[in-house]
């Protein structure tokens, strides 16, 4: 969630229900406006651009790198989306790109760890001293957890296939 | 046009299941966040706490940014951690660990809308936090 924390400070008196279901109404419907915001133009506009072939060149390009962690070029447009915004932005590049089930997943794991860098990386940079090491950290271990699932996944799946194969459980 | 329309509509039907899960989660967990439950869970969370090298003062930041997120618990994690002093080893572990797993819920619900595994990107992000954070803690040693 990337709304400014509004919450009362330690040490205050707790607010009763009511308040607090109408603080949590509003800070949803504060990121509910921003979702809107830029969700319904990132997904029209990636939907416009599957229609040319600006968007099949940008993945070929980017061929190459997607592909170490399974994924297609397209994806790289949606990583960008996800580091320097948010991941409902991500997301809105990610539905019309029409990625498989575990495509999705390792968007989601890798996004999950590595996004909204710049205003993450002033907040993680106030509580530590080490903001800049812990920001360029997240995208060390977003490449580290993509590789893993992307491993994991892979036996899961020779797993599943030889478990297919065996009498008396298919 | 015909291309238009359909598009607007669908960044719309998207835009209404994200709002439908954030909404309510982001109320309940205003209305749960203050029960006296998760103020005593600190007794329960520190012995796992202690293999990543982190303390007591450090839980609540900790599943601050766990539940929350690192821009929307910032207050929270920010104050707290300044309040209780924490040293810049306990604040480098505690930053590690979420860098790698924070804002789960949110994060890990909104990937699962939209066709994802959820228990693959929570275990894998769970995992690695616990492993690095314990990791680090290993080779640093506090002073």
């Amino acid at each position: 969630m990337n709304e400014p924390e509004t919450s009362v400070p330690a040490g205050e008196s707790i607010p009763d229900i009511p308040t607090r279901i109408r603080t949590g109404l509003s800070a949803g419907f504060k990121t509910s406006l921003k979702i809107i915001k830029v969700s319904v133009p990132l997904y029209v506009a990636v939907t416009l651009l599957k229609e040319t072939p600006f968007l099949n060149l940008l993945g070929k390009v980017f061929a190459p790198v997607m592909g170490i962690f399974g994924l297609p070029g397209e994806a790289a447009f949606a990583f960008v989306a996800a580091f320097l915004l948010n991941l409902y932005a991500a997301i809105a590049v990610i539905v019309p790109l029409h990625l498989t089930p575990f495509q999705v997943t390792q968007c989601g794991l890798m996004m999950g760890v590595a996004h909204n860098l710049v205003v993450e990386g002033g907040v993680l940079s106030t509580t530590g001293t080490r903001g800049g090491v812990l920001t360029l950290g997240r995208l060390v271990i977003a490449c580290a957890a993509g590789l893993l699932l992307r491993g994991i996944w892979g036996l899961w799946e020779t797993a599943a296939s030889w478990a297919v194969t065996l009498p008396g459980l298919s | 046009m015909e291309i238009l329309l359909p598009a607007l509509l669908g960044g719309l039907k998207l835009s209404a299941k994200l709002i439908l899960i954030i909404v309510p989660l982001v109320t309940l967990f205003e209305v749960l966040r203050h029960l006296p439950v998760f103020r005593r869970a600190g007794n329960v969370v520190e012995p796992m706490m202690r293999g990543v090298g982190l303390t007591r003062d450090a839980t609540i930041p900790l599943f601050t940014g766990i539940f929350l997120g690192i821009a929307y618990g910032a207050g929270i994690i920010i104050r707290v951690a300044q309040q209780k002093g924490l040293p810049a080893r306990e604040l480098f572990l505690m930053g590690l660990f979420l860098a790698t797993c924070h804002s789960v819920i949110e994060d890990v619900l909104i990937f699962v809308v939209i066709g994802g595994n959820g228990p693959a990107i929570l275990g894998v992000r769970l995992g690695l936090a616990v492993l690095l954070t314990g990791l680090m803690a290993r080779v640093w040693k506090p002073a």
